[in-house]
Formats: C-alpha cells, sequence, structure tokens
C-alpha cells in the first residue's frame, strides 16, 4: 500500500461521510480528457466569479465557493500538468494542452455551501474531495487484455485484421509467415518482428485513425522501450494449428516464448495500472470523439464502437450502500459525452446526441440492466468556436467561426451530423467536413469558455454539493 | 435540406449574426401523387405521398382544470349577455330621456334620479368590459405556457425559438427589458443552449425569486386565516373569512406572475381550483388534510377551535399551492413545487401559540 495509514483512515472517513469522489474520465487517446480535465479544474476554480455555469445547481444558487489543488494522495505520481496546460491555452497563438505521455493525479478540494438540514449542527461549509486521473489513451485499451488468454488474444484480434487494417500489416504479416510456432525461439527475431509489429499499430493509428490497437504500451512505451516484457506480438490464427497441440510445445518454443511474455506483460504492466488507478472510482465520464470517427470513414466508426463496448466492461457497475462506499466502490453514475461539439453548429447538437447514444446502444443496455442512470451530454471543454448565422442568398445558414490549427480565420458550416448509425449513404455522400480549429486566444486569468461543461459537472457532483 | 453543403465556406465579412435567426422556411414539398380509381387490386405509384394510418388516439386525460375552465365554452350564454347588454343600453337610454323630460320640465328629482342611473349604468358597463378584457388575458397567459410545455418536446423547437417564447412570457409577466432578472437570463443564456435548457434558465433566473415570494404570500396568508378562524367566534363568519382570505389571496398570487385578475376571473380561477382540487381526488384532499392534523396528534393537543383555525389554514395553503402551479407561467420541475409539508410545521407553531394564549382564559370559563 502506497498510502500511510493515517491517510488511509481520513480517506475512509471522507468517504464514509460521502464526501470523498473518485471521478474516472475515461476515453480513448485524443478523445478530449486532458482537455476535460484541464477545463473541469479551470471551471471549479473559477465558481462563482467569472465561469459560467448556469446550468449547474450548485453554482448557479451561489453556493460553490471554490476550489484549490491539493498535493495527491500517492506521492509517486506525477501531478496532473494543469499550469502547463492552461500555459499553452493561454499562448500567442494558443495552443491545446500537450498530448499526455504518462500517468497523473489531481486532488481537488471543492468548498461549496450546504443547504441540506445537517447544516444546523454539521457547519454550513463543506468541501468535498475529488480525484482525478489523467493518463495515455493508449494504455485503457490493454485493459480488456487482463480477461484473455494469449490464444484468446491471437484470435480476437485475427477477427479484426480486416481490410485497411490488414493492409497497414502487410510487413508485419509477412514476417510472421516465416515464424515456426513450434520451432526454438531467437531472441533477436522476435524482437524484429515485435518492433514491425508495433511499427504497424503506429500507421493504422496515426494513418488509418483507428482506436482499437493493442497492446496499448507498443505506442508509448515510456520507460519499457526495448524491454523484452514488450516483445511478443498476436500470431495470426490461420498460422496457428490446433490449440491443444500449441498447449503440448516445449517451453522455448516461438509460441510458448510468446505466451509466457503476454503473461508477464499482463501480470506485471497491466495488473499493477488497473489495480493502483482504475479501481474504486464512483463516478465516471466517458468520453467519445464521434466527429472524428465520422471523418474517418466507416470502419473506424465500427472500430470506435467496439472499442467503447469493450473497454467498459473493465469497470465496476452497482448502487452504493455504505458499505460498498467503503470497501469495494462502485460507479453508480455515469455520463456519456460527445466531445468537441463546438466542432458543429448548434442545431446539430441534437443528432450528435443521439449518434452517440446509438454507438453506445450495446453498453447502455447492460447499464440499464444494472440500474445506474446515465446521461449522455454533448460538450466541448474548451470552446474553440464562435455559433454564428450567416446571410447567403438571401436565406440565413448556420455557421461556425474560429481559427483552423494553421490559423486560418473561417466561417464555415461543417455539415450535418446523422442522427443514427451512419449507414453506407452517408459514406457515399462524405456528409461531414472536420475541421481542427485552434482554441480561442484567451485573457489571462479568465475561466475558459466551454460547452455543457456545468451539465456534465452538475450530473456527476451535484448531488454531492447539496 | 442540404442546402449548405457540408464544409462550406462563407466569406468571413458574410456574417451577418447578431440578430437572431427567423424561423426557417419548411422545405418545398412537391407533391407527386396520381390519382387513381381505388378498384380492387389497383397500384399506385411507390413515390406517391402515403401517410401512416391515423390511429385514434385517446383524448388526451386534461389535467388541468385551469385550461377546461377557460376553454372556450362550448355555448356561449348570448342569451344572458344580450339581456345584460340590451338592459343597460335600454337603461342608459330611458335615463337620458328622463333626464331630458325633467330638464324641460324642471322636475328636479327624477332629473337627479336620471343622472344616478346613467352613472350606475356606466359604471357597469365598464365594469363588465373590464372583466372580458381581464378573463382574455388570463386566456392568452393559460395558452402560452401550454404552448411551451407541449413545443418542448418538438424537436423543430430550438434554444432560439424557446427564447423568444420567453421573451413574450416576460411581456406578459410585465417585466421591463432591463429587468435586473431578465438580464440574467440573457446573459446566462448562449447559442448552444436547447430548448430545455433555456426554459430551466427561465425558470432558475427569471421564475424563481417570483415563486420564492408567492410562497412566502402563501405561507403569510394561509397563517392569517388560520388565526382569524381560530378565533373568530361564529361559524358563518368563518366561512366569510375563507371565502375573503381566498380570493384575495388568488388576486395577488396573480398579480406576482403579472396577472391582473377582475372579479369574473378571480371566480374562475377559484372555481378552477377547486374543481381541480375535486378531480384530483376529493378523497386525496380529505386523507391529507386530515392526515396533517392526525399526525400532530391534533384531537388530543389543540382545542377545537384551534383546530379549525389550522384545517382552514391548511386548506388555504393548499390552494395557494394549486394557485400557484396552475399560474405559473411554466410548470414546476419536477420536485421544486412548494410542498404543503413545509408550511404545516409553521401554522402549527402559531396554533400552539394561539391555544397558549387562550388557555387561561378557557379554564376560567370551565370552572
Ligand atoms: N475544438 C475542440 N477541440 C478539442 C476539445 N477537446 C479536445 N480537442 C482536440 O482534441 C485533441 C486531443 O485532446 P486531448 O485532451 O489531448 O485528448 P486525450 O488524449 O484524451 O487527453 C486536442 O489537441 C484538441 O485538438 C474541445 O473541447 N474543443
Ligand atoms: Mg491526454
Amino acid at each position: 500500500m502506497p498510502l500511510s495509514l493515517p491517510g488511509y483512515a481520513g480517506d475512509w472517513l471522507e468517504r464514509s461521510l460521502d464526501r470523498q469522489v473518485r471521478l474516472a474520465v475515461t476515453g480513448l487517446s485524443r478523445a478530449g480528457k486532458t482537455a476535460f480535465l484541464t477545463s473541469l479544474v479551470n471551471q471549479l476554480r473559477h465558481a462563482g466569479l467569472d465561469a459560467r455555469l448556469d446550468m449547474m445547481n450548485c453554482a448557479r444558487e451561489g453556493r460553490l465557493l471554490g476550489a484549490q489543488r491539493q498535493t495527491q494522495p500517492d506521492l509517486s505520481v506525477p501531478r496532473f500538468p494543469y499550469d502547463q496546460a492552461l500555459a499553452a491555452l493561454e499562448g500567442t497563438p494558443p495552443a491545446w494542452p500537450p498530448a499526455t505521455r504518462g500517468i497523473s493525479e489531481l486532488r481537488l478540494l471543492i468548498r461549496y455551501k450546504s443547504r441540506t438540514n445537517s447544516r444546523h449542527f454539521l457547519g454550513e461549509q463543506r468541501t468535498l474531495t475529488l480525484d482525478l486521473i489523467d493518463y495515455p489513451g493508449e494504455w485503457l485499451l490493454d485493459l480488456p487484455m487482463l480477461r484473455q488468454s494469449y490464444h484468446q488474444w491471437c484470435e480476437a484480434l485475427s477477427a479484426q485484421l480486416t481490410g485497411r487494417r490488414r493492409r497497414f500489416a502487410e510487413g508485419f504479416l509477412n514476417q510472421v509467415s516465416a515464424l515456426d510456432p513450434a520451432g526454438t525461439a531467437d531472441e533477436q527475431q522476435l524482437a524484429d518482428i515485435s518492433a514491425e509489429y508495433a511499427r504497424s499499430l503506429n500507421t493504422a493509428r496515426n494513418e488509418g485513425g483507428y482506436t482499437w490497437v493493442q497492446p496499448g504500451r507498443f505506442l508509448l512505451p515510456g520507460e519499457l522501450d526495448g524491454a523484452p516484457v514488450l516483445q511478443f506480438f498476436p500470431w495470426p490464427l490461420e498460422q496457428l494449428g490446433d490449440p491443444a497441440a500449441l498447449a503440448e510445445l516445449p517451453a522455448d518454443s516461438n509460441y510458448q516464448t510468446l505466451a509466457r511474455r503476454f503473461e508477464h506483460y499482463k501480470r506485471t504492466v497491466i495488473g499493477p495500472f488497473y489495480r493502483q488507478h482504475f479501481r474504486r472510482f464512483d463516478r465516471q465520464i466517458v468520453l467519445v470523439d464521434v466527429l472524428s470517427a465520422l471523418n474517418a470513414g466507416p470502419d473506424v466508426f465500427d472500430d470506435l464502437r467496439h472499442a467503447i463496448a469493450t473497454l467498459m466492461q473493465s469497470f465496476d457497475y452497482g448502487s452504493r450502500s455504505l458499505l460498498s462506499r467503503l470497501f469495494n466502490p462502485r460507479i453508480d453514475r455515469l455520463a456519456i459525452a460527445a466531445t468537441k461539439a463546438d466542432h458543429v453548429t448548434p442545431e446539430q447538437h441534437d443528432n450528435l446526441l443521439s449518434l452517440v447514444q446509438a454507438l453506445m446502444a450495446e453498453p447502455l443496455r447492460d447499464l440499464r440492466y444494472a440500474d445506474i442512470p446515465v446521461k449522455s451530454l454533448s460538450l466541448a471543454a474548451i470552446r474553440a468556436t464562435q455559433a454564428r448565422t450567416v446571410e447567403h442568398e438571401g436565406k440565413r445558414h448556420p455557421a461556425l467561426k474560429g481559427t483552423t490549427q494553421s490559423g486560418e480565420e473561417v466561417l464555415m458550416f461543417p455539415g450535418e451530423v446523422p442522427p443514427r448509425l451512419p449507414d453506407a449513404d452517408f459514406w457515399q455522400r462524405q456528409g461531414f467536413d472536420f475541421t481542427a480549429f485552434r482554441p480561442a486566444p484567451q485573457t489571462s486569468g479568465e475561466a475558459l469558455p466551454h460547452i455543457r461543461m456545468d451539465s456534465a459537472l452538475d450530473w456527476l457532483l451535484g448531488d454531492k454539493l447539496r | 435540406m442540404n442546402d449548405p453543403r457540408p464544409g462550406r465556406r462563407f466569406d468571413v465579412q458574410d456574417d451577418a449574426t447578431a440578430k437572431k435567426t427567423t424561423a426557417p422556411e419548411a422545405p418545398a414539398f412537391e407533391q407527386h401523387f396520381v390519382p387513381v380509381d381505388p378498384a380492387p387490386g389497383a397500384r399506385y405509384q411507390l413515390d406517391s405521398v402515403h401517410h401512416p394510418l391515423e390511429e385514434e388516439a385517446p383524448p388526451e386525460q386534461i389535467d388541468s382544470a385551469l385550461d377546461h375552465a377557460l376553454a372556450k365554452p362550448k355555448k356561449r350564454r348570448w342569451g344572458l349577455l344580450s339581456v345584460l347588454a340590451g338592459t343597460l343600453i335600454m337603461g342608459g337610454v330611458q335615463a337620458v330621456e328622463t333626464f331630458q323630460n325633467a330638464w324641460f320640465g324642471g322636475d328636479w328629482v327624477s332629473g337627479a334620479w336620471s343622472v344616478l342611473g346613467l352613472g350606475v349604468v356606466t359604471l357597469a358597463g365598464t365594469s363588465l368590459t373590464k372583466e372580458l378584457f381581464r378573463l382574455k388575458r388570463l386566456r392568452r397567459h393559460a395558452r402560452l405556457r401550454e404552448d411551451i410545455d407541449t413545443r418542448i418536446m418538438d424537436t423543430q423547437m430550438d434554444g432560439d425559438r424557446m427564447k423568444a417564447l420567453c421573451d413574450r412570457l416576460r411581456q406578459q409577466m410585465g417585466l421591463g427589458n432591463r429587468d435586473p432578472h431578465w438580464q440574467d437570463f440573457l446573459q446566462a443564456h448562449q447559442a448552444h443552449h436547447n430548448a430545455r435548457e433555456t426554459r430551466d434558465l427561465f425558470g432558475h433566473y427569471v421564475l424563481a425569486p417570483r415563486d420564492a415570494s408567492a410562497r412566502r404570500l402563501i405561507t403569510r396568508m394561509s397563517s392569517e386565516t388560520a388565526l382569524l378562524v381560530a378565533i373568530s367566534p361564529v361559524t358563518l363568519i368563518d366561512m366569510g373569512l375563507m371565502a375573503w382570505r381566498n380570493l384575495r389571496m388568488i388576486d395577488r398570487l396573480a398579480a406576482l406572475y403579472g396577472l391582473e385578475l377582475g372579479y369574473a376571473s378571480r371566480l374562475r380561477l377559484f372555481r378552477a381550483v377547486l374543481a381541480n382540487m375535486a378531480f384530483a381526488g376529493a378523497s386525496e384532499l380529505a386523507t391529507e388534510v386530515s392526515m396533517d392534523l392526525l399526525s400532530m396528534n391534533l384531537a388530543s393537543r389543540l382545542s377545537s377551535r384551534a383546530g379549525q383555525g389550522m384545517a382552514s389554514g391548511l386548506l388555504t395553503a393548499r390552494l395557494g399551492i394549486r394557485t400557484l402551479k396552475m399560474l405559473r407561467p411554466l410548470p414546476f420541475e419536477d420536485d421544486r413545487a412548494p410542498k404543503l409539508s413545509d408550511l404545516r410545521r409553521q401554522l402549527w407553531q402559531q396554533m400552539k401559540r394561539v391555544d397558549d394564549g387562550k388557555a387561561g382564559k378557557g379554564r376560567a370559563d370551565n370552572v
């Protein structure tokens, strides 16, 4: 346990009083997690001053007093780089917070005035402790591997290897086909093929726009770069024979070596990450970047749907009682957000919302079955555009005004968002043109503009701030 | 509706915004209906206009008795109205005639009488028109409210149009454009807010301050009524008091939401409220009030006079809350509506005080 006993006991006390919340901000890489966290901290710090939190009850009633950052409980984990993120946003030209390369934590103390009856004897001013973590979205993809054996993993990935994805993996497939599962393992050869596999993952992600790429550490190895634990790969199923025969192979065979490394990866890399950071959540927000997926095409879109459905199985959901709050916290309330909503005109938000609901239909059904309250919303953590209407040939059209990443100022209509999962017809017309915007210039020290951060906060924390 | 092509860019100078959009026109709808004789086996062109069979939806239960009461009466009482108008006109003509005769005949007494009559006729006429006018306003108010309530579900309804409706509500409530609450609302409202969010914001920034005053008013008036009834000795006076206080409360609640009520509209509302209470279940009312009393073990702890006061106070409060729910330009969101239980404690304490005050005297009477 990295926590000292008094601190741990203190956490318990807070938990039993229901004054501590651990919020899971879940999303694949580039979904907007870092932007969301930056905006969340920013809005809460500016609450009651210049932050516009009109859909948040506690704030609009004037009861939210503000928030302060505090040293996080686990001192061995870096602190969430809020100041750097803000500095980037306030720079000239403004830039998005840099991509996340490792794990970081943040503890926020939220001060508010209670209006419940217990305020008469417990005091009116209360503090809610909010624990947040940020991590590279790539690493999240590893969680489902915890429940798979090496053979099952090969099976799952081989099934996915179709279409464009297969093209990206061409080089890797060629190299593996020369390898014999029963042959004696050659360190160098395995290392080379693994490197080739990692390269194919990188192209699939960066050029193809695919989100479902496993193992996630291959993309962002961090301090594990070059270690043998990262030297394995999924063997295409068609090249493997009967599973029973494979299990009989000697320990130094290629297949057994890879299987061993896979297990080791699970045990030493994914396991600790999961245990230390991905349990004990009380609330969750799932960020989904549907717009980028729409932009990239049908297979990427399907890929995203599959990735999210699989990911959601790695979290514990259930209702809370005093006991479960103390010993086995579970997520008892959930928000699903379509991020970067400032990329579309306001009248498209309804469609965006129903699209994200359609995309998440399967997990939503499970959550409903588990009786977990879910709210879906479209949000932009940091609003980069302004909604406008344009007079064009005698008619008025909705439009967005913003500055593109390359610095060009534009006034445009990005297109209609399909309200349902897009059909072939939509992809033919390619009804969407997504332009990445640069954040709007910020006056230093002012609250960041946003879309529906207040609704999200109200849903996730509102009941704790009464 | 694919008019602006996706990714279409406009000139940055083109930006004509700031002013809000008017409703976009409905797309021109071309009809390709080819009339065919519906002979057996007749086929229609696939692209002809067709609709789903209209299902006979069961008429919706009218929940609000207000709408019921304010709906145009099916049979206008033209007879009554014309008799009234005729009487007024005839009375006026006759008064003028009598006055002329008196003027020439020097009959001062009948002249004075006719002037008096004319005055009465004018007064009656003006108040009648005023009543009709105010009744109409109340009806318009109810319609707007209903409009907002039903159209919130409409997908076509976006935040801008809801904002326009809210603006109409503001005008009806008699708030100026510079009203601080309205300005707060304008500040809070942003382009991305949808109809529901806009309504929520309007509710919070413009209506909530009024709701608070309304709540205070109900508390005050119901406890006043309770007190008056508790100390008045005669039942007949009790009933008169109740009627008077209740009508007055309705009037003042209406004024809070910018409605000016005449006698007719007040009576009408009163009737509607009573009807609503009856619809909502006379039994519910009876049980709730008696439960309220029982739960405080009233029988054994309050004198019968104070008990009566308490009961009429509770009734008044209940009536006030119902009226409030009807008059509020937007229905309350889920749990924000004021509850009877909030008022109960206050009434109870007041009645206890009445009892304590009278205790000494009561004992002296009993001896
Ligand atoms: N316009 C806009 N872009 C956003 C927003 N949030 C994120 N982005 C874009 O998405 C990119 C990735 O966001 P980031 O927060 O780093 O994603 P993460 O990998 O999930 O942490 C950013 O660099 C931005 O370009 C937003 O609210 N509005
Ligand atoms: Mg990040």
